[in-house]
């Protein structure tokens, strides 16, 4: 042990030296992980000697590294599909040379760094300290090197410009220690597999069913987290999913799917099989319902957004309008357009102190929210990715753009984090939401919401209004990559920023409020500045938790805002009733699929 | 192209979360295979097949050819990396293909078109892993309808082209050849893999490598896949049949002085795990390729030469893998975007008289060898055959899928693919044999003879070849390039060999193999993974010693990438008493 806490003490001479806060050294781990130790070794090691010839020295090094524990169990109809269990650990380096005001970040150029091995990677799992030296090494060496480079092309491509940026490159944030005690993955508590046959057996009962999938997913994870700063974390956490998909074809020929999820932090608190049978039972009757569905017709007017597809709505609309950080510079055009398409100029950047949504909204991201009404939320953590302690903001308030959500990548309007830094995997931390709270004082009780969105719509001169009672999720409801690109295709020209996809849409009559399930509906160009005006909101908020696609954003749409629990960030939206004004809505034009020639076998 | 390593540790963002399909452990409890489950999912298989000939025969238009495959995957891998594992897996899979071709033999949907990618990958869906017949039928029933609409989709954009109407005569072979109907059911394989063994193996082999500091990073592998397939098509065949291979591959790392990445790779093949190689065996390996790459650390660079050279059998093995055999795969010879090499010299002497090529997968071992490219039935259902694609320097067969060419109407057994490809014409076992032979000693000194004849300063002993990338395109130039990785200067003064690094073979093939002069008389194996546009599938390359008049060579380019500005962690002096711990 000597041997190991002597390290400790040159690191110590150097941080001071460099005025940085000086670290209490962790006391000896009894839990033979040897993690933190070799992280701290190198780190050292690097700090002190790592420069090649005359050029700068690092003056950032941050080493993260994920060990994950995962079961992965697929069952369809009462059988099994696949099982695995795997542990793996994955490593990532980043090294930041020049100042935090002008940095090696936030750069694209078309001449990188080429190393023969990267910065990021797959390394051993024994929590041991001599394999993990040598990996973090290699891949410090690499991460300098990438960063220099990284650098000099950027200070050339910085000198063309006529103005260069004025906004820093790395926002200096206060040194966190937190080194949690390593929470031993329990798997012997319930049979997974028996769970998901038993669950999953229950769709037998539905003869049209052409395929379905019922997905377990349960992984326990450690995140530790080592900075040049003095930042030392080990946090482990859990995430736990049951998500289904199911698929037919309409009487017509139209491709249909749905979709089942049910979410716990620990795979203990996962839904019995009863319960996930239940759910899916009700999913899959939706989707029965939709084959002898009619056709929607074209549509302009009020459209009112239950609960729970008001909040699917919500997230969509609103999440790429959150993150205040700004987007990396790019040497190349067409990086810069790609940028720009994936989200990476925010909506809601440079509109601080403007209205963005009514007057009686605000909107909340709240991480240290554990639950809603009894409900238990997902998206809560206390320090983000980045190592910065996690703060509740309000980002609007009484419909005035106040804050944005800020990770360590500074913005136009904003430098600080705020503690919004959030990844899937080992993926670059970006800002996103995390609990986010809609909420608003004007509210109506569902009953007066839907008397309200009739009175529009006779107002409005209409013969049927629409009324959308669940959203669709791309992500979940796809079976394989060709499913997906079904769902992609059924939209003849295209999915377009702003575009919307409702799964179960009902005609209601204005007079008598009869309604009249109805399918092919896609909402066309509803984005966050449609949000500005809603004509009503209902006081039946509720959460939902759901998992947030970790490239976020891009096209605005469905299809990048939701992820599964493979990937995706856990999130958790909490949302009432909405009835907006003005909505426009395309029936399907596309060409029905014929029915398959041979009737489909039954399954007994 | 061979690819020598298949668990290469390549870092980019991306290929991380690839690598999370990574298991640890496996629970997927099939049924143990038995001839019971053999027989249900054949049952299952004909009986869906039934249906979907009598139904998919008449749409418009008819499906003339139906496939189903079924494929049960057992696979144990065990990872390790420098001295602590990185994973340890056990998945089962159950993958089912549905094959639906439309039109007619002579043309069809996957008739290649202007502007169309061929369709290399062959959709495919999970099954059920559990013996649920009613089930896997309705999974069949499924894909068979989904691969009906995209056969049809493919057929309308064939029949509307421009090419089928104006073709060049090698065009005008057919697009599926008729086939007899094959019919040979084996008893399924089982087998059981202890891991814990084998991570505690892994950790110590990568261990070992650490100890040198000319190691940056070393993986070792151990694999182990049993592959139990089922197969049926409307030509009558129906196929069950098993296949175990075990592997362990060592991989290592390093850099040299001047930045140049060095890799060496040794891999272990067996199918009887009795014949596993003992640790004494693996460790002996592992100071060789330690000792390789410290000798190449301190190896000078090679200057571009043009003179006789030797191959071992090894390297001369990849060697034709890499020059010969891949442009005598059938289907380049139809396709217009490939080089067509050959395609005019059926009947034409190609190599020196007393060479001869052949690919036989029906061979499954050489001089007590495993060789890793046999198989009993290819992945179109028909049984492997013994080609002689060069006899005694003759062109005379090409390897045939069932993608037939004018005058080679039928498969000659080598329609191969991994799983989740289509089968195209690949090696099995490629074979070069020559009625010129003599001892090693005598084979090195007649290129000590040569050496003196060209009046050269020195000659080229290759050892070890990784295969490269051959360029058989049209677009490209008719160059390949294999890749030394062993490389001697050999003296004719006597002085001791020399060995160089950096060393690029340049030339084009026709004329490079022209060049032979004589062989040694010990065949050598090299099994490896061989990566194409149907996927890696197993091959070996077999072949004696072979002394070349002249082949060129150049300098390889060299890395940007420096080495490591620090010295390794464990081999550090200024932080020496780091490296006694927990070791």
């Amino acid at each position: 042990m000597n041997s190991r806490r002597i390290a400790f003490y040159p690191f110590a001479l150097i941080v001071a030296a460099l005025g940085l806060a000086f670290v209490r050294p962790v006391a000896a781990q009894s839990d033979n992980d040897h993690t933190l130790e070799a992280m701290q070794d190198e780190m050292n090691r690097s700090v002190a000697r790592l420069q090649l010839d005359s050029q700068k020295k690092p003056y950032y090094i941050e080493y993260r590294i994920l060990d994950v524990d995962v079961r992965s169990i697929t069952a369809s109809f009462g059988t099994l599909f696949s099982s695995t269990h795997q542990r793996n650990r994955f490593m990532a380096v980043n090294v930041r040379v020049g100042t935090p005001q002008l940095d090696s970040s936030n750069f694209i150029s078309q001449n990188g760094f080429q190393g023969f091995l990267g910065n990021t990677g797959e390394v051993g799992i024994d929590r041991d300290y001599n394999s993990l030296r040598q990996d973090l090494w290699l891949a410090t060496d690499q991460a300098y090197k990438q960063a220099l480079v990284q650098y000099s092309n950027k200070q050339a491509f910085l000198n063309s410009l006529s103005r260069p940026p004025e906004i820093p490159d790395f926002s200096t944030e206060a040194p966190v220690t937190d080194v949690e005690p390593l929470v031993a993955s329990d798997w012997t508590s319930r049979n997974w597999e028996d769970e998901a046959r038993e669950s999953s057996k229950a769709l037998r009962g539905f003869p049209d069913l052409y395929s379905t999938r019922v997905h377990y997913y349960l992984v326990y994870t450690s995140y530790y987290l080592l900075t040049s700063e003095g930042t030392k974390l080990r946090i482990s956490r859990g995430v736990a999913g049951v998500e289904a998909s199911m698929n037919t074809q309409a009487v017509d020929g139209m491709p249909l799917h749905n979709y089942f999820s049910a979410y716990a932090a620990a795979p203990a608190s996962l839904p019995q099989p009863a319960d996930v049978s239940k759910g899916l039972i009700k999913s899959a009757q939706q989707l029965e319902a939709l084959r002898t569905a009619p056709n929607v017709e074209d549509y302009e007017g009020p459209i009112l957004f239950d609960q729970p597809a008001a909040a699917s709505l919500l997230a969509q609309a609103l999440e790429p309008s959150l993150s205040g950080a700004r987007p990396p510079l790019s040497s190349v055009p067409a990086y810069d357009q790609m940028v720009q398409q994936a989200g990476g100029h925010s909506e809601w950047n440079g509109r601080v102190n403007s209205r963005v949504l009514p007057l009686d909204v605000s909107l909340i991201d709240d991480p240290g929210a554990k639950d809603f009404q009894g409900q238990p939320l997902l998206g809560g953590y206390s320090i983000d990715a980045q190592g910065v302690r996690a703060q509740r903001i309000s980002i609007v308030e009484n419909g005035i753009l106040k804050n944005l959500l800020m990770s360590r990548r500074p913005g136009p309007d904003f430098v600080l984090s705020n503690g919004h830094a959030r990844s899937a995997l080992l993926s670059r931390p970006e800002p996103m939401p995390s609990n986010l709270f809609f909420q608003a004082s004007n509210t109506l009780s569902p009953a007066d919401l839907r008397k309200k969105f009739l009175d529009l719509c006779r107002s409005d001169g209409q013969k049927f209004c629409l009324e959308v009672k669940r959203m669709d999720n791309p992500a979940l409801a796809s079976e394989s990559q060709s499913d997906f690109s079904d769902i992609v295709s059924l939209i003849s020209d295209g999915l377009g920023s702003g575009d919307r996809l409702p799964l179960l849409v009902y005609k209601v009559d204005p007079n008598d409020g009869h309604e009249e399930l109805v399918r092919g509906a896609r909402i066309k160009g509803l984005s966050v500045h449609n949000l500005r005006t809603i004509a009503g909101i209902g006081n039946d908020f509720a959460a939902v938790n759901y998992m947030q696609e970790a490239s976020g954003g891009a096209a605005n749409t469905a299809l990048d805002a939701f992820g599964s629990v493979n990937g995706g960030i856990p999130t958790s939206i909490i949302a009432p009733s909405l009835l907006l004004e003005d909505v426009e809505v395309r029936g399907y034009h596309g060409e029905p699929r014929r029915l398959p020639l041979l009737p489909i076998p039954a399954l007994h | 192209m061979i690819l020598i390593r298949r668990a290469l540790r390549f870092w980019p963002a991306v290929a991380v979360l690839a690598a999370a399909s990574v298991c640890f452990a496996a629970a997927a409890a099939r049924n143990q295979n038995s001839d019971s489950t053999s027989s249900s999912i054949l049952q299952a298989m004909q009986q869906e097949l039934q249906r979907s000939v009598d139904a998919y025969g008449k749409g418009n238009p008819p499906a003339y050819f139906v496939s189903y495959t079924v494929s049960d995957l057992d696979s144990v891998s065990v990872s390790g990396s420098n001295g602590a594992l990185m994973s340890s897996a056990e998945t089962r899979d159950r993958w089912l293909e549905v094959q639906t071709r439309v039109g007619s033999y002579e043309l069809d949907n996957t008739h290649k078109i202007q502007g169309r990618e061929p369709a290399w990958y062959s959709p495919g869906t999970e099954a059920t892993l559990d013996d649920d017949i009613p089930l896997l039928r309705r999974e069949i029933w499924s894909e068979t309808d989904k691969q009906y609409r995209a056969a049809v989709q493919a057929y309308i954009a064939v029949q509307t082209s421009k090419e089928v109407q104006a073709q060049s005569a090698e065009q005008h072979a057919p697009d599926f050849s008729h086939e007899a109907a094959h019919v040979s059911v084996s008893k399924p394989l089982s087998f059981h893999v202890d891991r814990t063994p084998w991570e505690e193996r892994v950790r110590k082999y990568t261990a070992a490598f650490s100890a040198s500091p000319a190691v940056l990073n070393s993986i070792a592998t151990f694999t182990a896949r049993l592959a139990n397939q089922y197969f049926v098509n409307s030509d009558g065949s129906k196929i069950a049949f098993g296949q175990i291979r075990y592997r362990l591959e060592l991989f290592v790392q390093g850099k040299a002085p001047d930045g140049m990445d060095l890799q060496r790779y040794a891999n272990f093949d067996w199918v009887d795990p009795a014949k596993a190689p003992s640790d004494a065996e693996v460790l002996k390996q592992v100071h060789i390729l330690t000792d390789q790459i410290a000798a190449l650390q301190k190896a000078p660079l090679v200057e571009p030469f043009a003179g006789p050279t030797l191959l071992t059998g090894r390297a001369a093995a990849v060697f034709f893998h890499e020059v010969l055999g891949h442009r005598l795969e059938g289907f380049r010879q139809k396709d217009v975007s490939e080089g067509q090499t050959f395609t005019s010299k059926v009947g034409q002497q190609i190599l020196p008289d007393f060479i001869t090529v052949r690919d036989d997968p029906t061979t499954k071992e050489i001089n007590g060898q495993v060789l890793l490219g046999y198989y009993p039935f290819d992945d179109e259902g028909i049984p492997s055959q013994n080609v002689f694609l060069v006899d005694h320097g003759i062109l005379r067969n090409f390897l045939m899928s069932r993608s037939p060419l004018v005058g080679f109407p039928h498969s000659n057994g080598h329609g191969r693919r991994q799983l989740g490809a289509q089968a195209i014409a690949r090696m099995g076992n490629t074979i070069v044999e020559s009625s010129k032979t003599m001892s090693n000693t005598a084979l090195r000194k007649l290129f000590i003879d040569e050496i003196r004849k060209q009046n050269k300063p020195f000659g080229l002993l290759i050892d070890d070849i990784a295969g490269g990338f051959t360029f058989t395109g049209r677009a490209e130039p008719q160059a390949f390039q294999v890749q030394p990785l062993i490389v001697y200067k050999v003296f004719p003064d006597g002085r001791p060999d020399e060995m160089v690094r950096g060393v690029n073979i340049v030339g084009t093939p026709l004329i490079s193999i022209t060049k032979i002069i004589a062989t040694g008389d010990t065949p050598e194996v090299f099994n490896g993974y061989c990566g194409a546009e149907s996927g890696s599938v197993p091959v070996s390359a077999v072949a004696p010693e072979i002394l070349i008049s002249e082949m060129e060579v150049s300098k390889k380019e060299t890395s940007t990438d420096t080495p490591p500005i620090l010295p390794p962690p464990a081999h550090d002096p200024q932080a020496k008493e780091k490296a006694q711990v927990n070791q």
